[in-house]
């Protein structure tokens, strides 16, 4: 039998009986509907944390930190240090200080950060608003990045419109004699708000390091991020450092550990989704068996006047597929219409209370297609048994079967 | 000597062979037909005809024995390369149509082609003209359902044609179908047969289909009883002289198509026993007092009919005789007219022809043909039987008792010869002037 008419032959029942055909294509759709959905969850929570952090220098950095008990210091010759090893490709610095903010007679606690701007491609820093301070800007004496959480101490709800405003500082600095006294540092001028970083739940103020020193002796860092310079370095100079006994943080780590759970997470969703498809599946198959029973007469007419036991058989299993298939699709339709609708009202409920606008579901579209003919398969398995067992009837029985 | 196209050699077929409702269908059937031959598998339900014929058509394979079609065992191809010959060799018709409701008419007779991956114009050209070949061309794209049954089967000699196989078979292919359909389909199918010089196998069990075979095979509790060869057509099969010869019981078997061999025999030494004509002479008489009785023929002619010689077409029989039969008939003719009216009358009442008087008048003819004389008691009691008898009330046993009962327990005291003789008249009477509807 040729393909053109195997096709036509197998989407009579669109004709025959259409309530049936479509009810049993929509509860295929279900099932992949629910694995579409369960599945572009796991992949939008996947993606959110992803989004977060900038792949490429960030990925191949070492966050390190003096762990305090041993007398080990951060200081411009660990950085030196750092920067000799074999491996390590560069080595960039951040001296922190506590720091008093004001804007327009408001004032408040934060951090005032000094780095470079190595530093904020290393450790992966950008801005959700404005600019972030590139290599060009390393000498720049005007302007500093603030995180969203300082925006709060003055009210701010659009960040967006705080990029450009002017703010000032004064720096809380220990004194030197050792009484453990605080000295406030006035700085005698004003910064521009350049960009507003997505550090969450932190009050930083970022400045170059320059400009930081011109107001304040630095003797010693809070962190050196270390670049090393390829992926396979990285766990040999994560090694080396503790062993000199700092504190290193990877956040190569941090993803490979996020994926795993987020895998973990949609093998689960994806378990239920799969449960729900089996159970369309088996519907399904209920309903190509009841249709071998009500066909057998047909089934008995085809062999007598010359169809041959395979062009039975292809006839079902093509029937099934096509089941299979449009529930397939049907369910993918199913799926990103949930997924998307939710996200659409997530977005907006986001932007009335103020947070951050997310995708909780995504769909990539090697994954659709995959489900697409994945679904054609479940049609084909579920399709090969009664068909098989068509092909084999015995054409005198079917056709006196009533 | 031309090799026969389909062999069955000491064919057996066991319906679920080693459980215990095995059921033998078939026992040792031996059949040889050639190319372009009409056969005709005759037989009552229950027989083997439908079953032999699926064992020739390759869905039924023999459990003994074999089966050869153009010199093939067709069952020792694995049932993939079986449909070959369901393909191209042979067609078939059902009873019951048997088209694929879910498909055109036009889809039906092409698919079988489909099955051999024709292309789509050419399939479609060639089922429309077979289509148009039979009558159902303006159809061909209405669904089966909303065609005749006469319409149906003919579209199904089309599907079963549209390979153009060497052989036909047909199961009862008129079974479902009414007088005037069974023609056109019987007609259609004779036409394959003379005109394509294709091989017919026909599962029949209607008798009057018998005349379009060359040969029948009549078949009996799963066995062939019977070959009979049909002396009207110009026999395909090879016959050495003297094995086989046409006699009085093919002849018999038409009229008798249920009876076995024995049956038939007894059947011709009866008639030579009691009847001075011959069947030939018989079936003409039989035709000339139906248009003598239909009024088609008047008296003369058909007197004249009678007396014909042989070599005319006629029944030759005594001039005489033949006056007497005229005679006869009209008068049992009349009479059956007042039993006419006599039922009639249940409707409508007619002043002229009150039912005792018509009954009177019934026993007036009865005794004016046996030559009785009655008294007042037995005339009435007369009327009374004659009344009951016509309206159904008492049967032809109970009138025949009631003549021999005596005259004071109502009936006429007739002796058994008398009684016997006055029944069976009447019965005449009756036969003829009571209208019967046969329920089907």
């Amino acid at each position: 039998m040729r393909v053109q008419d195997l096709a036509q032959l197998s989407t009579r029942m669109f004709k025959t009986n259409p309530l049936r055909t479509w009810l049993t294509i929509l509860g295929m759709g279900v099932g992949t509907g629910a694995v579409v959905v369960l599945v572009g969850l796991g992949f939008g929570l996947q993606k959110i944390i992803l989004e977060q952090i900038v792949f490429g220098e960030t990925l191949l950095s070492l966050g390190v930190s003096a762990t305090g008990s041993q007398n080990l210091k951060l200081d411009p010759e660990t950085v030196d240090t750092f920067k000799n090893f074999p491996e390590v490709q560069d080595a960039s610095p951040l001296a922190r200080f506590p720091a008093l903010v004001t804007y327009k007679g408001l004032t408040g606690n934060v951090f005032i950060q000094g780095v470079e701007p190595s530093y904020l491609r290393y450790a992966g820093i950008t801005a959700t608003f404005g600019d972030v301070f590139t290599d060009d800007d390393a000498g720049d004496t005007n302007s500093i990045m603030l995180s969203p959480a300082t925006l709060k101490l003055f009210g701010i709800d659009d960040e967006e419109s705080f990029v450009g405003k002017k703010v000032s500082f004064r720096l809380l600095v220990p004194a030197e004699d050792g009484s453990g006294d605080i000295n406030e540092v006035p700085i005698d001028k004003e910064y521009t708000v350049r960009g507003i970083t997505k550090e969450q739940g932190v009050l930083n103020a970022l400045m170059m390091l320059p400009e930081l020193r011109n107001h304040v002796g630095i003797e010693e860092y809070e962190r050196i991020q270390v670049r090393v310079d390829t992926n396979e370095n990285l766990p040999i100079v994560e090694a080396k450092l503790i062993e000199e006994g700092y504190r290193v943080t990877a956040l190569s780590k941090t993803v490979e550990q996020a994926s795993k759970i987020f895998q973990g997470i949609q093998a689960v969703l994806a378990t239920f989704g799969g449960i729900a498809l089996i159970v369309s599946a088996i519907g399904m198959f209920n309903t190509m068996t009841v249709t071998l029973l009500e066909r057998t007469k047909e089934i008995g007419i085809m062999r007598t006047i010359g169809a041959s036991p395979k062009d039975v058989k292809n006839l079902f299993i093509s029937e099934s597929i096509v089941v299979g298939f449009l529930g397939g699709i049907s369910g993918i339709l199913m799926g990103v219409m949930i997924g998307g609708s939710i996200n659409i009202l997530l977005n907006i409920v986001a932007g009335q209370f103020g947070g951050q606008a997310v995708s909780l579901f995504s769909f990539p579209l090697g994954f659709l297609a995959f489900i697409a003919i994945f679904s054609a398969a479940v049609g084909y398995l579920t399709g090969v048994f009664p068909a098989r067992r068509a092909a084999t009837l015995n054409p005198l029985d079917a056709i006196r079967y009533e | 000597m031309a090799k026969p196209l389909i062999v069955c050699r000491d064919l057996s077929i066991i319906y679920n062979q080693g459980k215990s409702n095995e059921f033998k269908a078939l026992t040792g059937v031996n059949t040889d037909i050639y190319e372009g031959e009409y056969i005709i598998l005759f037989g009552a339900s229950g027989s083997g005809k439908s079953t032999l014929m699926y064992s020739i058509q390759g869905s039924l394979p023999p459990g003994e024995g074999t089966l050869l079609i153009k010199g093939d065992d067709i069952y020792s191809y694995p049932p993939s390369e079986r449909v070959y010959f369901q393909r191209y060799v042979m067609g078939i018709i059902f009873q019951s149509f048997n088209l694929i409701g879910s498909l055109s008419v036009l889809d039906n007779v092409a698919l079988p082609m489909i099955f051999c991956d024709a292309e789509k114009t050419t399939r479609e050209r060639r089922a429309q003209s077979l289509l148009d070949r039979f009558g159902v061309g303006h159809v061909s794209h209405k669904i089966p359902a909303m065609l005749s049954g006469g319409q149906q089967q003919r579209v199904s000699v089309a599907r079963s044609m549209v390979n153009d196989p060497r052989i036909l078979l047909a199961d009862e292919p008129t079974g479902n179908l009414d007088s005037v359909s069974t023609q056109q389909v019987m007609d259609k199918i004779d036409e394959i047969n003379t005109f394509d010089k294709r091989t017919i196998i026909m599962v029949s069990h209607n008798a009057a289909h018998l005349s379009y075979a060359h040969r029948v095979y009549y078949l009996k509790d799963g066995y062939v009883v019977r070959e009979v060869v049909n002396p009207q057509r110009k026999q395909i099969k090879p016959v050495r002289e003297g094995e086989t010869i046409v006699t009085e019981l093919e002849q018999l078997a038409r009229l008798y198509p249920y009876d076995s061999v024995d049956t038939l025999r007894v059947k011709s030494m009866v008639n030579f026993l009691t009847q001075d004509y011959t069947y030939t002479q018989i079936g003409r008489l039989e035709h000339a007092i139906s248009l003598f009785i239909k009024g088609k023929i008047d008296r003369d002619t058909f007197i004249k009919g009678l007396v014909l010689k042989h070599e005319q077409g006629g029944v030759e029989m005594q001039e005489k005789e033949a006056r007497k039969m005229a005679h006869t008939t009209e008068i049992l003719m009349s009479q059956s007219d007042d039993i006419r009216r006599f039922r009639a009358k249940k409707e409508n009442d007619d002043i002229f022809f009150s039912q005792h008087k018509l009954a009177e008048r019934l026993r007036d003819h009865l005794m004016g043909v046996y030559r009785i004389k009655l008294n007042k008691k037995q005339d009435e009691h007369l009327v009374e039987m004659i009344a009951d008898r016509v309206t159904g009330v008492s049967e032809e046993s109970q009138f025949n008792e009631r003549m021999l009962r005596g005259v004071r327990n109502g009936g006429l005291g007739l002796d058994v010869k008398e009684a016997d003789e006055l029944t069976r008249y009447f019965e005449k009477i009756i036969a003829q002037g009571v209208d019967v509807s046969y329920k089907s």
